[in-house]
């Protein structure tokens, strides 16, 4: 039973962090309908900003994720301006392209300014664990669970009770009728981008010292983290909670239960059977796009 | 030996680039070299200077160009200049079979070295096989390299991939019986490099009688490891054998400190080779005791070690990694069979030479058996006090304590 209960725990605390990374990339779905194939590369760029702030400042990783997640706010308000504004309203596969084509620029940066070598961030805590009743739990992934709770909450927050979180879910809704209120549909459309892009910049410093990275590594995460918000519905906060925690779970249930070598392929059979049942994911909506916008 | 790590794609894969390799260079003529001449010696070579093996590719072309500013600066070979055009396959295999076609066809060069991985050499060499040309690889030691039956490809290390732990599990099969470990544990990514290091370990320890608690295999890409830590503690094993590249290995690591987990002797495949980047990885204390293998050390007094060191340090204002070593060590043994033919027109010549000759490099005297395959031992390295030392064998040791992982003796 003790054993049981250390693996479910690993795979929840798991998927927290998963949650974190993923919550900017089905932001930015939910509300431009964009598929931003270079949130792995952002993730990569938060860790390398947070490790450079550490190595200079000194100060708590944990800290600097603020500083990090301002920072990536306007690299990603800038990125929209310079690369996606120009395409917002092209078909879906223009975006996707032109997001992997920011990735490979993006990865080619990090490259000249940090080099191609692996960077790890680690603070005197970045390996211990709590002990509760026989199991040992790691610190770092505590950290990120609920710094991804804190930030999907404030979110949500932001979505459902404020001023520019109904102008962001109006403009996904029915672009011209947000427009005929007086939203200004591009400004929202950069805010939120800039939003997921700071998440993905928040999530990459816990992300940075959990695991080593290096620029080449966002290939690896964007294809779990596409799984994670495809299986909790594509732009769906909620459903990115909730798909990631199933994911983290499963790997690690899998990896224990049934052998390390299914860790990748039995979350992916969840996934595959769920979207069977559900083509929307776990928490997505059904959308009408049998009426082109005007 | 750790760039051999980046194996990473499934044998069909392999296979499938290999046959279209051949497939595409069935056009393609003899070799295409300019031969004779006054003019500079070119040398191609095709690199992951960027994508998933770019750190690796990069290492050795700064290797490469330290053994030519080297041989320049000593007059040359054969008293021609030397250049080196090296391409950038992005770390995938079509771009590279590409690459050597053109390096062939277009620039005309006279010699081939090779690229970085078994991935990558593995249709690479067939090109270079086609067109009749020697290559010699500073990686790509999977055994499945040299059962083709090519006679022009030579691997530049001491010894395939499955024989890379045999000196380490060889001194532990020797320890007396209250210090040998019990039962070891084997998990491995599943990279036929990795792999295969753990599997010839596993192989002796087996017949010296040492217990198998632990054997399972993950998946590459695997970011969370703390559930395989939580099954081999749980395992009874009181030794790990870690098939690992380097970012795994630096997870398994810090994976143990959280579970706090701490067997009597572990070995890493590649990942403690890193040097810094593996100590800032997890940290000194975790390095402790670790063992594993490795083809290059910065001391070592082989011949012209300490002139690769200086002139790279002089070069790139850094300290020189294995895989520069590695790239290095591939252009000597291509510059040896040159001189040793006396010309570079007759490639069957140069590969016969090496067949029947051995090498002096930066890592030892190579030689190699019928297949290419390298018939030499890796040296067993120990990180002890923050330090990367070497312990085995006792002749060429910087260190002569051998400590259990933690620190302390066995």
């Amino acid at each position: 039973m003790t054993s049981f209960l250390q693996i479910l725990v690993l795979g929840i605390l798991t998927g927290g962090v998963y949650a974190l990374l993923a919550s900017g990339l089905t932001l930015v779905f939910g509300v431009m309908r964009v598929i931003n194939i270079a949130h792995g590369a952002f993730i990569l760029t938060g860790a390398f900003l947070a490790y450079t702030l550490w190595r200079w400042s000194g100060l708590d990783p944990l800290l600097l994720t603020v500083v990090v997640a301002a920072v990536m706010f306007g690299v990603g308000w800038l990125v929209y301006l310079v690369a996606l504004r120009p395409v917002r309203t092209a078909p879906i596969t223009t975006t996707v392209l032109l997001t992997f084509g920011v990735a490979l620029l993006l990865e080619g940066l990090m490259g000249v300014v940090w080099g191609n070598t692996s960077h790890s961030i680690r603070p005197s805590y970045a390996d211990e664990s709590f002990t509760l009743a026989g199991l040992y739990i790691p610190e770092v992934q505590v950290y990120g669970g609920l710094l991804a709770l804190a930030v999907l909450a404030a979110l949500y927050l932001i979505m459902q009770r404020t001023w520019l979180g109904r102008a962001i879910r109006a403009s996904s809704v029915n672009e011209p009728g947000a427009r005929l209120v007086g939203v200004s549909v591009s400004s929202v459309a950069a805010m939120t981008f800039a939003l997921g892009v700071a998440g993905a910049g928040m999530g990459g410093s816990i992300m940075g010292m959990l695991y080593p990275f290096l620029p080449g590594s966002h290939y690896q995460w964007i294809a779990r983290l596409l799984a994670i918000v495809v299986l909790g519905g594509l732009g769906s906060l909620p459903g990115a909670v909730v798909g990631a925690l199933l994911i983290g779970v499963a790997e690690v249930m899998a990896s224990s239960y049934i052998g390390p070598e299914w860790t990748t392929a039995v979350p992916f059979l969840v996934i595959f059977i769920v979207l069977l049942v559900r083509p929307q994911g776990l928490m997505g909506t059904r959308l009408r796009e049998d009426v082109a916008p005007a | 030996m750790t760039q051999l790590r980046k194996y990473r794609h499934s044998r069909l894969r392999l296979c499938s680039a290999a046959a279209a390799a051949l497939l595409l260079t069935a056009a393609c003529g003899q070799g295409a070299s300019s031969g004779g001449g006054d003019g500079p010696i070119k040398i191609g070579s095709s690199l992951p200077l960027t994508g998933e093996f770019s750190e690796a590719g990069q290492a050795t072309q700064k290797g490469y160009q330290t053994w030519v500013a080297l041989t320049n600066q000593n007059g040359g070979l054969l008293g021609r200049q030397v250049e080196i055009i090296v391409k950038d396959d992005a770390t995938n295999q079509n771009t590279v079979v590409t690459d050597y076609n053109a390096l062939i066809a277009q620039d005309k060069v006279d010699l081939l070295l090779g690229t970085q991985s078994s991935l990558l050499n593995l249709p690479a060499s067939a090109i270079a096989e086609r067109n009749r040309m020697l290559y010699v690889e500073p990686a790509g030691g999977a055994p499945e390299l040299f059962e083709r039956g090519f006679t022009y490809l030579f691997f530049s290390q001491q010894a395939t991939t499955d024989y890379q732990g045999a000196v380490w599990a060889k001194w532990v099969a020797s320890l007396p019986a209250d210090k040998r470990p019990r039962k070891v544990a084997y998990p491995s990514v599943d990279d036929p490099f990795s792999k295969s290091v753990a599997d010839g370990v596993e192989k002796i320890l087996t017949a010296a009688g040492i217990q198998t608690a632990y054997k399972e295999v993950y998946p590459l890409g695997t970011k969370n490891l703390d559930s395989i830590v939580n099954a081999v503690a749980a395992s009874g094993a009181d030794a790990v054998v870690h098939g690992s590249v380097f970012e795994d290995g630096v997870t398994f690591v810090r994976a143990m400190e959280r579970a706090n987990f701490k067997p009597k002797l572990i070995y890493q495949s590649q990942a403690p080779a890193f040097g810094k980047q593996y100590l800032d990885g997890v940290g000194q204390k975790a390095t402790e005791g670790m063992f594993y293998s490795t083809s290059w050390n910065e001391v070592a007094e082989t011949p012209g070690n300490a002139a690769f060191v200086a002139k790279y340090r002089e070069l790139f204002k850094e300290e020189p990694t294995e895989d520069a070593a590695d790239g290095f060590a591939a252009a000597e043994v291509v510059a040896a069979a040159v001189k040793g033919v006396g010309g570079i027109e007759d490639q069957k010549a140069l590969a016969d030479w090496l067949h029947a000759n051995k090498v002096d490099t930066i890592l030892g005297t190579l030689s190699w058996d019928k297949a290419g395959r390298p018939t030499g031992e890796y040296l067993v390295g120990q990180w002890q006090n923050g330090k990367a030392e070497i312990v085995l064998p006792p002749e060429v040791a910087t260190s002569k304590r051998l400590v259990r992982y933690g620190g302390g003796d066995l």
